[in-house]
């Protein structure tokens, strides 16, 4: 079936209608200790592959270069190292960035588009029966729940294989919530703050939506709350966990409100361009980005995917050449766009990526909180969805992390390759995932599918990459 | 003391309490037997495997029941006494077998055997041979309602009649989501145990505002306003025939003021007839009316109609398929379903849609009540090639191919789901060991396994119209469908064209003048449709039909009748039947090139395609041969011979194996000496685990006569690393390795009948005797029993699985004449509340 457009206008209740709603999910212990401040983590990704040697630092010597080109496995500190010129938008950060070569993904759907593969580390496709399980984004949200568990912001394709209805509409996203439940995303930045802060809503209009909303659901809980009150057995099953579902949201939006006066006073003040249809994708991504920043400093959130862009999505504003609509499936055939080579284009599309990952750093940094700020308590990466250039096999997902001092895990300052495929001690982008969950309490012993191609090098593809366990 | 402490043993139970008399003897026979067999090493803290059976009185029911679920199966399977301690009679196990189910909490038991993987738990033999429990029923349930049922509803909503449903049948809307999607297990999938839960609320949400906002649209035209102002303008959609009834939403929107009473009410009544099929209770009217006011005055009448739309949409019932039954219940606690129940029951039950105009007029006016009811509209529906018409399974579609249309899908998707091969799309393959001629699926394809898998559905659907001896048919069947994608007659009428322009251009100079042979015979080309040539601008394409005209006319054999250059061409799996190949575009290149490469490579002698199929093909029999079975039941690099023969043990044999132990690494060891047959064996060995390995491998076995791609073969490729003779490149040439004879031999047993059981010599003699086994005739029913009704049998059903079986024999083998009689049955008609 279709993508559920309108998504958020659907989301009666407010944010919270992009929430999880398990009840288990609301049951669950924070893994966070108790009064600790949860972890927050931010999954940027971008279309059109992003190649391993651009994440190169040019100031590595002969034989550490000769090594990269062979991709043996090492690790060098960036200390004193220059960054490449695309990002050095992340160079004031340095002391907690790390560049990790070297995983794989060929057990992801890879090429021109990749669904929710990346994030959930399996073959994906347009099909709802290919999503086999949650995303990692969204067993991060388990681990670490809040009111709207999670959110999810896009820059949609509008052509190639993989293309939605609507640049600023609510429709599939790249993140998945559970075994063949697809995850919807905010395409425009208006109508995600229009929708996420709606309990906070200045304007008449909105705020009688906000009610009428509010008393569909408590109408439709103590409905269906009769009904199972009069069932027992199996029968009572069937209708009570739907009944327990909507009190389930009823709750969340009750935190909602009592958090109304945070949420107020951390609503993204977007720009007034940003409040029109009529954006480019540099400041369609900036508003994001500020959306993003509020959910998670108001505490809406702790987890934000953002599809910084997709192979099939138009480029406009990119520097220098504003006034072009770039095809970034063009430019991954090398097509020049407005005299402009497609890998100049790549390079700035880079670069404003990194700004937006400053942007984000940044704020948080600037953010007090327990002894020091919220940074410290974030994990923010950014990724290629289909792996290491236009047409990808998946033999590499380079990563860009910033990661906070309570991130659990051995980063910062570092270049990190590993072990090239096949190679004994290879890493997959599972390995890395399962890392992710590992560290922060949830012990599964391997998150994703494996890729049958690496058995016959003998590789043990299981478990977490023990060296970056802090 | 073990005399006195089996007593303790025993908990009153409401059977047990029957008959005191019997009872005293029931619980001294059983006494007995525990001391004799079973208390000697399971008693006490350090009890054999942690079975402590002088326990039991001790554990909570659910525990308790779960202990004797497993001595049952351990007696039942015949595990326990060990093989070298001293065995109990037959009559005393049955002693014991009965006092444990006495034993067992039945609210407990009752609830486990709802689930499908205890659906054989149920003795075969006191189904189709023991005096009846009680009187058949079905539980009083909600069954949530699968993906296409969803979809029928929706429709519903929307009252959409003629084009307009026909236009939506195959089509989603744009904002709405199918929240349903069924297990993706072997065997029958959609059971009544399924209970709406948080994730489905969310797209309920999202479906229920969508769906609404459009029901006010409509309205807004019912009410004659051509400029409707749509939210996206992609998404237009708007029925072309509105309902009358949709008037009282339209009086609503169009009125600037609150609606009067009447029109609130009418409005809510059309909601409940759109979407709940009936009419508001006295209390639900009381509460919209409420819901609708408040709305209405905070907002204004559209927001207090959309209100209510949206709030009648998120109602369970709406997803839900109530069956309660109507009326005073009967002696046996029973009530006969209601009209309506019964007739959407039977409409849903054959083909997933609504019931049509004369089976809810039979249900309005009184005609669904006896049992020769239901069995004359039921075999009024089947005969109907109409109604339920439609494709067998759109999901499949792709480019140049389209699931079989049918005039009853469901009849054939229950064989999908009873022989599961279309778990052929969830095994990934390494396609260089296919020969490169394997296509997992991807992005927009469902690959070499889609193909296969529509190829089984044309055979399915092949037998299931013919309707005789369908089950033997489907087991034992030479006939095969390869390629077939036009009818025989458009298929012989392709290959006709074609033979005459080979005859008539083979001896011309096309090879070194083909833009000249192409303008001399160009009036001649036109004429041949199946070419398309519409003029003399691509003699490449000349070119290239006149090169493989050569290599099969002119070989004496006949071209598939889809050539490989043809857009989206992907035929490329002859070879998984052990046909020879068909040409791949790279010999040809595409229509704008007159280059040719098929000579620069060895000349191979093609599969001449047959235009009329099905056809025979050589080492298959029935579904079990077919490559997409055996691919469903394989891993990425081997055959699966214990998931084959576990098949076989549930599905043909009604048996049951107990599951895997969780301290089972249950892994095939590597071993570049030894057969896979060999190394399934060697860990298969040790008793621990022959004890279930011997229910499944002597019946999968046979089945390494074909490798993971369903290839037929004599030998094994004896793949690994250390035993490579040849590294090929993956796309022209192919690893080499040394190869082993297959052995085929297997075992089979548990059909009851001694002129079938024994062993066999390969895989065709185990199906032959398969086929002939009133036990798998009888396991393939229990299987449609579930597919129809929901659920597991239970004894109560004896007599409806025996109605069915005496059906399918004296019908010669029909199907539909089973369908008839699980659909009249008690079974079906009958509703009981158990939790009263």
């Amino acid at each position: 079936m279709n993508t559920r457009r309108d998504f958020l206008r659907t989301s009666l209740f407010g944010a919270s209608a992009l929430a999880l709603l398990d009840r288990r999910g609301l049951l669950a212990a924070p893994a966070a200790a108790s009064g600790a401040p949860p972890m927050r983590f931010v999954f940027l990704h971008r279309g059109n592959g992003l190649w391993p040697k651009v994440m190169v630092p040019p100031s590595f010597d002969k034989p550490t270069m000769e090594k990269e080109r062979r991709k043996e496995a090492y690790s060098v500190d960036l200390d004193g190292h220059e960054l490449p010129a695309w990002l050095q938008p992340v160079a004031k950060h340095v002391d907690q960035l790390t560049l990790l070569q070297g995983l794989s993904g060929k057990m992801c759907t890879t090429g021109h588009h990749s669904w929710c593969s990346s994030l959930g580390v399996y073959k994906a496709n347009e099909r709802l029966s290919s999503i086999r399980w949650a995303t990692v984004d969204f067993e991060l949200a388990k681990m670490f729940p809040s009111p709207a568990e999670h959110i999810e912001l896009a820059c949609f394709p509008l052509g190639g294989g993989n293309a939605r209805g609507d640049l600023d509409g609510i429709a599939t996203g790249f993140s998945a919530r559970g075994p063949q439940q697809p995850n919807y995303a905010f395409g425009s930045p208006r109508v995600a703050l229009e929708q996420l802060f709606k309990s906070v809503a200045a304007d008449a209009s909105a705020q009688a939506d906000y009610a009428l909303e509010r008393r569909l659901l408590q109408f439709v809980a103590e409905n269906e709350g009769r009904t199972a009150s009069s069932l027992s057995g199996p029968e009572k099953a069937k209708v009570q966990g739907y009944a327990d579902s909507l009190e389930a949201i009823r709750e969340r939006n009750r935190k909602i409100d009592g958090m109304a006066d945070r949420i107020r006073r951390h609503v993204p003040v977007l720009d007034e361009k940003l409040l029109t249809g009529d954006i480019t994708t540099i400041e369609r991504q900036q508003g994001h980005a500020e959306v993003l920043l509020g959910a998670l400093i108001s505490g809406l959130t702790n987890v934000a995917a953002f599809t910084v862009d997709e192979l099939g999505h138009v480029y406009t504003g990119i520097d220098g050449i504003e006034d072009q609509k770039v095809n970034m499936h063009d430019v991954g055939h090398n097509k020049s766009f407005g005299g402009v080579a497609a890998p100049e284009i790549r390079a700035r599309a880079r670069t404003h990526h990194m700004r937006l990952m400053d942007t984000i750093v940044s704020r948080l940094k600037s953010v007090p909180e327990g002894d020091g700020t919220m940074f410290d308590n974030t994990f923010v990466c950014y990724f290629p969805d289909g792996g290491e250039t236009h047409h990808s096999h998946g033999v590499e997902y380079p990563f860009v992390v910033l990661a906070g001092k309570n991130a659990k895990l051995q980063l910062g300052r570092r270049y990190i390759r590993l072990p090239k495929y096949g190679a004994q001690g290879h890493k997959t982008l599972g390995n890395f995932y399962t890392t992710l969950l590992n560290a922060y309490g949830n012990p599964i012993e391997h998150f994703g599918a494996l890729d049958t191609g690496l058995d016959k090098f003998g590789v043990d593809q299981r478990g977490p990459i023990e060296a970056l366990l802090a | 003391m073990v005399a006195r402490r089996i007593p303790s043993l025993l908990i009153a139970t409401a059977a047990a309490l029957a008959a005191p008399a019997s009872r005293a003897a029931a619980q001294d026979a059983a006494e007995g037997v525990l001391r004799r067999y079973c208390l000697a090493c399971h008693r006490g803290d350090d009890a054999e495997a942690d079975v402590q059976l002088d326990g039991l009185a001790a554990l909570p029911p659910a525990e308790r029941t779960d202990l004797i679920d497993r001595v049952r199966e351990m007696l039942r399977f015949g595990e326990m006494p060990p093989e070298d301690e001293p065995q109990p009679t037959p009559a005393e196990r049955a002693h014991l077998e009965t006092w444990l189910e006495a034993q067992s909490d039945a609210r407990v038991v009752r609830e486990k055997l709802r689930h499908p993987h205890y659906g054989n738990v149920v003795d075969h033999d006191q189904l189709f041979s023991a005096a009846p429990a009680e009187p058949a029923f079905t539980p009083s349930r909600r069954w949530l309602v699968n993906p296409q049922i969803f979809h029928e509803r929706v429709m519903d909503v929307f009252k959409l009649q003629g084009r307009d449903r026909d236009n939506q049948q195959h089509r989603g809307f744009a904002g709405v989501t199918n929240p349903f999607v069924l297990p993706d297990r072997s065997g029958v999938r959609d059971y009544d145990l399924d209970a709406l839960d948080g994730g489905d609320l969310l797209v309920m949400l999202g479906n229920a505002r969508w769906i609404a906002d459009r029901q006010l649209l409509m309205a807004r035209r019912l009410g004659g306003e051509r400029d409707i102002a749509f939210a996206d303008k992609r998404d237009r959609w708007m029925p072309r025939q509105i309902a009358a009834t949709y008037q009282a939403f339209t009086e609503v929107v169009q009125s600037d003021e609150a609606p009067t009473p009447p029109q609130r009410d009418a409005a809510i009544a059309e909601q409940f007839d759109c979407v709940l099929r009936r009419a508001p209770t006295a209390p639900e009217l009381d509460r919209y009316r409420a819901l609708f006011d408040a709305a209405t005055a905070l907002s204004g009448p559209v927001a207090g109609l959309r209100q209510l739309l949206v709030a009648v949409l998120l109602e369970s019932e709406f997803v839900y398929r109530l069956e309660f039954g109507d009326g005073a219940p009967d002696e046996h606690g029973r009530k006969r379903l209601g009209g309506r129940e019964a007739a959407y029951a039977i409409s849903y039950a054959i083909g997933d849609r609504r019931p049509d105009e004369a089976l809810l007029a039979a249900a309005d006016d009184g005609g669904l009540a006896t049992r020769e009811d239901y069995a004359r509209e039921v075999r009024r529906l089947l005969a109907d090639e109409r109604y339920y018409r439609g494709q067998v399974d759109p999901s499949l579609n792709g480019k140049h191919y389209r699931s079989n249309v049918t005039s009853h899908p469901k009849l054939v998707r229950f064989f999908r789901e009873f022989f599961g091969y279309t778990g052929a799309t969830k095994v990934f393959k390494d396609p260089p060991r296919s020969g490169a001629i394997y296509q997992n699926p991807g992005r927009g394809t469902v690959g070499t396994p889609g193909r296969l898998i529509l190829e089984t559905d044309r055979i399915v659907t092949r037998f299931v119209d013919a309707d005789r001896e369908v089950f033997r048919e489907l087991l034992t069947s030479d006939q095969f469908f390869v390629y077939h994608d036009k009818s025989n007659q458009a298929g012989q009428d392709v290959l006709d064209d074609w033979r005459s322009v080979y005859e008539r251009l083979k001896d011309t100079d096309w090879i070194r003048q083909p833009q000249q042979v192409l303008d001399q015979h160009l009036d001649f080309l036109k004429t041949v449709k199946s070419m398309r040539v519409r003029d003399n601008s691509r003699p490449g394409e000349l070119v290239n039909y006149m090169h493989f005209f050569t290599e099969h006319f002119g070989r004496g054999v006949n071209p598939f009748t889809t050539v490989p250059w043809a857009h989206g061409y992907t035929f490329h799996h002859a070879p998984l039947y052990n046909l020879p190949p068909t040409p791949r575009i790279s010999r040809y290149g595409s229509w704008k090139s007159t280059k040719y490469t098929g000579e620069k490579v060895e000349p191979r002698q093609f599969w001449s395609y047959p235009a009329a199929q099905p056809f025979s093909i050589e080492h298959r029999k029935g579904l079990l041969t077919h490559p997409s079975w055996l691919i469903a039941h394989s891993t990425n690099f081997h055959p699966d011979p214990i998931r084959r023969g576990r098949w076989i043990r549930e599905k043909l044999l009604a048996g049951r194996v107990p599951d895997v132990p969780i301290t089972v690494d249950a892994q095939v060891p590597d071993d570049p000496h030894r057969t896979f047959r060999q190394r399934v064996e060697d860990v298969t060995e040790p008793r621990e685990c022959a004890r279930c390995h011997r229910h499944m491998n002597p019946l999968g076995l046979p089945f390494e006569a074909f490798d993971d791609f369903g290839r037929f073969r004599t030998v094994e490729s004896m793949e690994h690393p250390d035993n490579l003779l040849d590294k090929g490149n993956g796309k022209t040439t192919f690893d080499v390795y040394p190869t082993e004879p297959v052995v085929t031999t297997g075992r089979l047993d548990g059909t009851g009948d001694p002129a079938l059981d024994g062993p066999v010599a390969d895989p065709l003699e185990l199906i032959d005797r398969l086929s002939r086994s009133d036990r798998v005739r009888q396991s393939i029913l229990r299987h449609a029993f579930r597919f129809f009704l929901g659920r597991n049998e239970l004894l109560s059903d004896a007599q409806t699985l025996r109605d069915a079986d005496r059906a399918y024999v004296e019908s010669g083998g029909s199907f539909r004449a089973v369908v008839v009689t699980l659909l009249s049955s008690d079974s079906f008609r009958y509703r009981k509340d158990l939790d009263k």
